[in-house]
Order: C-alpha cells, then structure tokens, then sequence
C-alpha cells in the first residue's frame, strides 16, 4: 500500500517538477529583436534631439553604430536586456560611456526603443513602443505558395 | 461499434453487428462516406453527370494497376506492394516505343509489346527474391519497388534516348520528368468506342480493355494452374503435399502480377495523356493496394468483383472529395482524406487475423 | 564493435564468415574510398562534415536499438517521434522561445504527442505480430495524414498559431519551412572547440554518450531483460510470465519518444524546419544508416549507429560532387544516394530474412531427426 503511494508520490513530483521546467523556460528563453533609434523624439511639447553618435554594445560585441535618424537591432533572450552606450552628444565632445537596463514586456517579439528618450528618463511608454513588420502586410499579397510534400528524400540529411 | 445498435432490438443489433464484422468497418466508413458525397454534390452545385464522368474515367485508368495485386495474394505472397517494379517496366516500354518511332494508337500496343519482356524479366527475378524470404514477402516488396523507382531515376538520365519530344531540349539528353503523349497514345484506348450522353462521357475501349483483361484472369484462376495458385495461397502445405510445384507458382503469380502493373501503367498513361517518370511511380502501389482492400480484399483473399468495387470506391472519393469540399467549406482537404482513409485501410486489413502460413 | 566474434575453424572460413557477415559495411567503405578522392572535397572539410552530422543524428538512429531488441524489427514508426518533435517546435517558435530554453521547452512538449503515437503505434503493432516492419511503415504514412490535417488545416483556426512568418498566407496551415534561426545550433555552440580545424559539439556529444550509457544500463534492468526475452521468443517469454504485449507497447513508446527529442536535436543543428517532409526522409535514412552500420533486423549495437553515421554520411555528402565529377550531371549522384539508401535497406531485409529462413528449416531438421531417433 506505502510502496504505491510512493511511487504515485514520485510520479506527481516528477511531472510537477518538468512543468516548472517547462514554465522557467517559458520565461528564460522568451526572445525579443530590440531596435533602438537615435531619432528626435517629441514628448508632452518638449523636443529630446537626436545625438551626433551612439555606439550600442549587446553582450560585449559592437551592435550598431548609430549617426542621427539611424536604427539598429539585436536580438536578446530574456526580459533583463542590458546594453553598454557610448554617447556622442555633440560633434566633437569627449563620448561619455553609460550602461542601461531595461525590463522587456513579455508579450512583445520587436520593440522599438528611442534612445534620446531613454537617456533623458522619460517615463516608459514615450521611449517604448512594439514594432510592427510591414512585411506582415505585403506578404499576405504573396502567391500562395505550394505545398511541398518531399517523400522521396532529396533532401540533404 | 456495437454501443450505438438499438439494445430493445437484439436480434437486430445482431444482425448488424454481423454485417458490420463480415463487411469491416473501416469499408463500411468509406462506403458511407462516398454515399454521403454524392448526396452532398447537388446540393454544394457540384456538377454531377461531370462528377460521375470523372469517376469512371479515372476508374478506366486504374482498374488495371488494381487488377495486379489479384495473382499476387492469390499465390499467397501477400498486397504487391512492389508494384512499381512492373511499372518500370511498362515506362520503358512506352519511351522506348516513342524513341523507336511508333506514332498514332498503334504504338499503344507496341509499348505493350516492348514492355513484355521487361516485365517477364524483372518480374522474374522478383518473384525467384520473393520465394528465398517466404514470409516477409510485402516489406521487401516495398523496398524491391522503392531501389528499382531510384535506380531507374539515374538510368532515365543515363540511357541514351534522343527523341526530341523525349529529352531535355537544353542539353539534349536525359529524359524530362513528364512527356506529353500527344501524337503517340494518347487516349489510345478511351477514345474508341467513346459513348457521350449529354454531359456523361464513357470510355468504353478501355473499360472494355479492362474487361478482357480481368475476364482472362478469372478464366485464368478457373483454369488447373490457377485453381493450384489459390491452393498455394490458402495452404502451401496441402498444396505440396498434393504434388504442386509451390514455387513454381508463385513465380507465375509474381511474373503475372509484374506483367499487369507493366501493362496497368500503360493504359493510366493513355488515359492520362502523359508519362510520369521519375519520383512518379514511387508511391503508386499504394493506392491500387489500399483501392482493392477496399473493394473487399484481404492480405490472402481477392477477387475480380473486389478490384472492380474497390476501384469504383476509391476512385469515387479521389474525385468526389475536391469538389464537394472545395464548394462546401473553401479547403481543399481531399488530398490529406485520402491519405487517412487510404493508409487507414491498409492499416486495418494487416492487423486483421490472417490463419497462419507455412 | 562492427568486428563480430567468429567462431575459429581455420583462418580461411572465419575470414570468409567475416566478409558475409559484414558485407554492407564492407561495401561502404568500397564506396567511400572510391567516391572521396573522386569528390575532391578536402579533408578539414570532411571531417568537420562528419563530426556535425554525427551530432545531430547519433541520437536520432539510437532510437531504433530499443524495438530491434524487443524482436519488433526496424522501427519505421520512428517517424511518428519526429512529427511530435516538429509540432513541439512549431508551438515553440510561435510563443518565440529561443536558444537553448526553446528546445528544452520543444522536448517537454513533445513527450506527451510522442507517448499518445507510441502507444497507438504499439497497440496496432500487437495486432499485428509477424509482420511489425510493414505495418510500422503504413502506420507512418497515416500519421503522416493526420499530422497533415493538424499542421495543414487545424493550426490557426483551431489551434491558435500568431506569426505570421510560419503561418500561410492564407490564414490557416504552416508554411513550408519553419526557420529555427534562433534556436540554431544554440545546443551544439554552447560548448565548442576546434581540433584541427574541426568543430566539436561537446554538449551535443554528451547528451549522445549519456544516451549511449542509458541505453547499456537500460538492457541490464528487468524490463531489458524482459524485451530481450520477448524479442527472442515471444512464446517462451509469456510462459515465463512476462507480460509480452505490455513489454512490446512500451519498447516503441520509448523509441517514440527518443525519436522526437532526436528530432528536436537534429533540427536545431540544420536551422530550419521543413513542415512537411523533414520526418518522412528522417526515417529512411536513419535506418539506413544503422544497417550500414552493419546492424540487421534483429541485431542491432551502439557501434553499428556509430560505424554508420559515419560510413553512410561519407557517401551521403561525397556522392552528389562524385556524381557530377563522374557522369556530368549533378542530379544523379543525389539519385545515387538515394537508390543506396533503399537497396542497403532491401538488401538487409533479404538478409535478414533468408536467414531467418534458413534457421526454421534447420530447426525442423533437427526436429524431424530427434523424432526419428526416438522411433
């Protein structure tokens, strides 16, 4: 009677123990695409102007070199995104280095982030917004493509 | 199935049950499925006499690859499985009968004609293979068709064909993978005899085609050496004993069977319009196996009467399903149906209890 | 491993026995020694070729020993694993679960579809004992259409699919190819070094020699025990009360369930996913490749998957350049390796078979001789 009790016991654990595996992973490995613009932005009537140059480092390699009205991107798994800046403000001030850490909404997969407007602390939806992929609209002009059923194994392996 | 028989009604249920058990279940779906479709097509504005049209055309095409599995299972070598094998055979004596020069409705049955000793040899062959693995005959069968689909994938680059309606026009050789039949075969057969009643169509040369064919067969199994093939298929053992050459037999059933799927593919192409080389005969032996289980048949036991209801059914959904559902909910799952019920099928009749062999 | 232990009645049999017995991996190596200088292609090339393809297809082929051992043949079932893989990474690159934690996601995920198609694929099997291979190998074409009419037609009306870069355009289905671009080769470049030149997989490599261990303690436990007995004689086993049908349902739930996790280790390793063939050439070509790894029907060890990826995959990566090199045409060395891939299989079922064969007949010898003796 106790030696199936147990075993019900481990097996509850057991299945228990990878949907919690399950769900961390849900959560670890949620990936985002970021894009950050060095553009002026326009909050509540004040005018934050695009810097000279923003250097952004993603997990220690060069991501993007940015001049005015520039876009950048890169890809990060997780919710706590950090990212090393090396801001330009003016042609040929000294660049002042700075970290940054942002928390990513979960259910977003592209985020825009405008630089000026995160480095001036504006509150959170002025410098945050989602990305929206126009190729989602032109794609859906695109042939319907064929369905293609492989059987014979002409593919490599 | 018996849950949903009337229970007040014993003797009835029981009555049903043993229809449902003689007939099979998964036949009985299918049935009632075709059933359902022609009832459906008038009301989805599914042009029926065109429906029906289609049906027996396509039936005309495939009867004869269906009629190949008949021998096979009769000699008790089990579903043919291998049957692109013989249909190899029949592609080269098509291409080679339009490389030699033959034009017009004639040339139809030169491809026979040239067809022939391929399909003896190469089914020769299969059937000596077949007889040293008594046993697991339908594995290596499918896997005998698969290597020779492959193998003839490189020789239909390799063999020195020149016919300019044949071969590649850039580099001049190796043969395309679909070659028009226009001006040789094409509709060789459907267009003698063809009746037309309003919009209905039939192809009478080749369903009387078809007829020769499987009269000759059941004629063939009424004969000695055919009532010793169903012998050897029921029990090889009292088949020896009763001094029949059991693996004489079985060879004749695998030449047989090769010489039909050769000859099957032929008569598809001339209703086709087309030849289809390459990857095209790699799954063909599963829908002529599943369309005779179908129509009846089982791992040991076929008949005429089940290619021929087989053939209908299967061929009734092939073109029915498109249509009806195409009008009905604007998809088009026919193709993912048939796979179910086709491999359902084949499913079904290799899980049923078959008395044991050798 | 591949080397068999032959009985020593004089030098000159056991050599012949050694040929006959391992005349496919024998063949293979006829193949590649003339095929590879023939290819042109370098060595570095080659053999960093080989390392990758052994990482993202050991574990794939090992899901085959267990069935084999349990006397139930070559699991052509296999495939069903693979499509319970694929659809786990489908759902997983919808929620866009990257990287590593994406594949540990995809192979929780697919345990349950693998579990629900083992045991369906194992049920079917038991009715029909005696002819597993022909009956796995149909079983797989149905589920072929069922996966179709879930991932064709059900995924987006039914089940609820969001990005538009694996749906189609349409509105339902998924597209042709899934790319697993942030998932790709996340597993294999986790820990990695070059030897020469040649990238090593380490964690990939792991997973696959835990597997190897889990495998060798798994045939020493009762239940291999078990499977082993059943796969010997069926008759004799349940006499000695193990339950035979329960013993063969859970041999193919495990191989399943192998097969979809490997599956999950191979796509992340190739980058993308093709919807609706990548499971149907998975299955022949693993199993290709055990038997050119010089296993049969009813034999099979972790050396012979290991001899075979690597024998197989010469041929696989060589052939097309040799191909083109030898007769002019590129497509007939693609062509090449797939009639190899069929005729290697066909020519070990007709091995297997005549053996098989040969075995009964000689039973009944005896049979007929001991009561001979005894009239």
């Amino acid at each position: 009677m106790t030696d199936t009790k147990r075993k019900w016991l481990v097996r509850c654990a057991v299945i228990v123990f990878i949907l919690a595996l399950a769900a961390l992973m849900m959560i670890l490995g949620r990936g985002h695409t970021v894009y950050f613009d060095n553009k002026t932005l326009e909050y509540n009537g004040e005018t934050y102007s695009a810097k000279q140059r923003i250097n952004v480092d993603v997990t220690g390699a060069k991501t993007a070199k940015l001049s005015k009205r520039d876009r950048g991107m890169a890809t990060w798994i997780g919710q706590n995104f950090t990212m090393d800046l090396e801001i330009t403000e003016n042609k040929g001030d000294e660049p002042v280095k700075k970290t940054v850490s942002l928390k990513l909404p979960y259910n977003m997969d592209g985020i825009v982030v405008n630089l000026p407007g995160l480095l001036a602390d504006l509150p959170r939806e002025a410098w945050m917004s989602e990305f929206v992929s126009m190729a989602a609209e032109t794609e859906a002009e695109e042939a319907e493509d064929e369905i293609v059923t492989d059987d014979f194994g002409l593919g490599d392996f | 199935m018996s849950e949903t028989v009337n229970q007040t009604n014993p003797s009835f249920g029981k009555l049903i049950r043993k229809a449902v058990q003689s007939f099979g279940l998964p036949r009985l779906i299918i049935a009632g499925f075709l059933l359902l479709l022609f009832i459906l097509a008038p009301f989805v504005n599914a042009d029926l006499p065109m429906q029906i049209t289609n049906t027996i055309n396509r039936f005309s095409w495939n009867a004869v690859l269906v009629l190949a599995m008949v021998p096979m299972v009769h000699s008790g070598c089990g579903l043919n499985f291998g049957l692109p094998l013989g249909i190899v055979a029949g592609l080269l004596g098509g291409t080679l009968s339009i490389e030699l020069g033959f034009r017009g409705p004639a040339s139809f049955f030169i491809s026979i004609l040239i067809a022939t000793p391929f399909a003896l040899l190469f089914g020769g062959g299969y059937g000596w293979l077949l007889n040293r693995i008594k046993g697991g005959e339908m594995m290596i069968a499918t896997y005998v068709g698969f290597s020779s689909v492959s193998f003839m994938c490189m020789m239909w680059l390799l063999l020195p064909y020149h016919s300019p309606n044949m071969v590649w026009g850039l580099s001049g050789k190796g043969l395309r993978t679909t070659i028009s039949l226009e001006g040789y075969y094409d509709k060789a057969l459907a267009n003698f005899l063809q009746i037309n009643i309003g919009k209905l169509s039939i192809p009478v040369g080749t369903l009387l085609f078809f007829a020769v064919l499987a009269f000759g067969m059941w004629a063939f199994l009424h004969t000695k050496t055919g009532t010793a093939m169903t012998a050897v298929g029921s029990n090889p053992t009292f088949a020896r004993a009763a001094g029949i050459n059991v693996d004489r037999i079985r060879l004749l059933s695998v030449i047989m069977s090769t010489w039909l799927g050769a000859v099957g593919i032929l008569v598809y192409e001339q209703g086709f319009g087309f030849i289809q080389l390459y990857n095209a005969p790699f799954y063909m032996a599963l829908p002529a196996v599943s369309a005779i289980l179908i129509g009846g048949a089982s791992v040991n036991k076929a008949s005429i009467m089940n290619v021929i209801i087989g053939t209908f059914l299967f061929q009734g959904i092939v073109t029915m399903t498109p249509t009806v559902m195409n009008n009905m909910i604007h998809m088009d799952m026919s193709e993912v149906i048939r796979m179910i019920a086709s491999n359902g099928m084949i499913l079904y009749a290799l899980t049923r209890k078959t008395e044991v062999r050798r | 491993m591949s080397v068999k232990t032959v009985p020593a009645k004089g030098a000159g049999k056991s050599i012949g026995s050694f040929l006959a017995g391992n005349s496919v991996p024998i063949m293979f190596i006829l193949i590649c020694a003339v095929c590879i200088p023939v290819s042109g292609f370098s060595f570095t090339y080659l053999l960093n070729e080989i390392m990758s393809r052994l990482g993202r297809n050991a574990f794939l082929i090992l899901s085959l020993l267990i069935p084999i051992m349990a006397g139930m043949g070559l699991n052509f079932g296999m495939t069903l694993g693979a499509m319970a893989g694929e659809i786990a990474l489908i759902f997983v690159s919808d929620w866009q679960i990257w990287g590593i934690p994406g594949m540990v996601l995809a192979m929780i995920i697919s345990v349950p579809f693998s579990v629900l198609l083992g045991l369906f694929c194992g049920k079917i099997l038991n009715m029909a004992k005696g002819r597993e291979m022909i009956t796995s190998y149909i079983i797989s074409f149905f589920i072929n259409g069922v996966y179709q009419l879930i991932v064709l037609y059900m995924m987006g009306p039914i089940i609820p699919i969001s990005h538009s870069s694996i749906k189609l355009p349409r509105g339902y289905g998924i597209r042709n190819t899934v790319s697993l671009l942030n998932m790709r080769q996340s597993l294999d470049n986790a820990v990695s070094f070059r030897i020469a030149g040649v990238k090593i997989p380490v964690i990939t490599l792991l997973i696959i020699v835990c597997m190897c261990l889990l495998i060798i303690w798994f045939r020493r436990t009762k239940l291999g025990q078990d499977m082993r007995a059943v796969g010997q004689d069926m008759q004799v086993a349940k006499d000695a009360g193990i339950d035979v049908e329960r013993t063969r349902i859970i041999s193919i739930v495990i191989s399943t369930v192998l097969a979809g996790l490997g599956m999950i280790i191979y796509l992340q390793n190739m980058g993308n996913l093709s919807t609706y063939s990548s499971h149907s050439q998975v299955g022949m070509f693993c199993i290709a490749a055990l038997l050119v790894g010089g296993a049969s029907v009813d034999k099979a060890s972790i050396g012979n998957v290991f001899l075979g990826v690597i024998l197989f995959h010469t041929m696989f990566i060589v052939a097309p350049n040799a191909g083109t090199k030898i007769t002019g045409d590129s497509m007939i060395g693609e062509y090449f390796r797939v009639f190899v891939s069929y005729g290697v299989i066909t020519v070990a079922l007709v091995m297997y078979e005549t053996k098989k064969r040969r075995a009964k007949a000689g039973n009944g010898r005896q049979l007929q001789l001991e009561q001979e003796a005894i009239k």
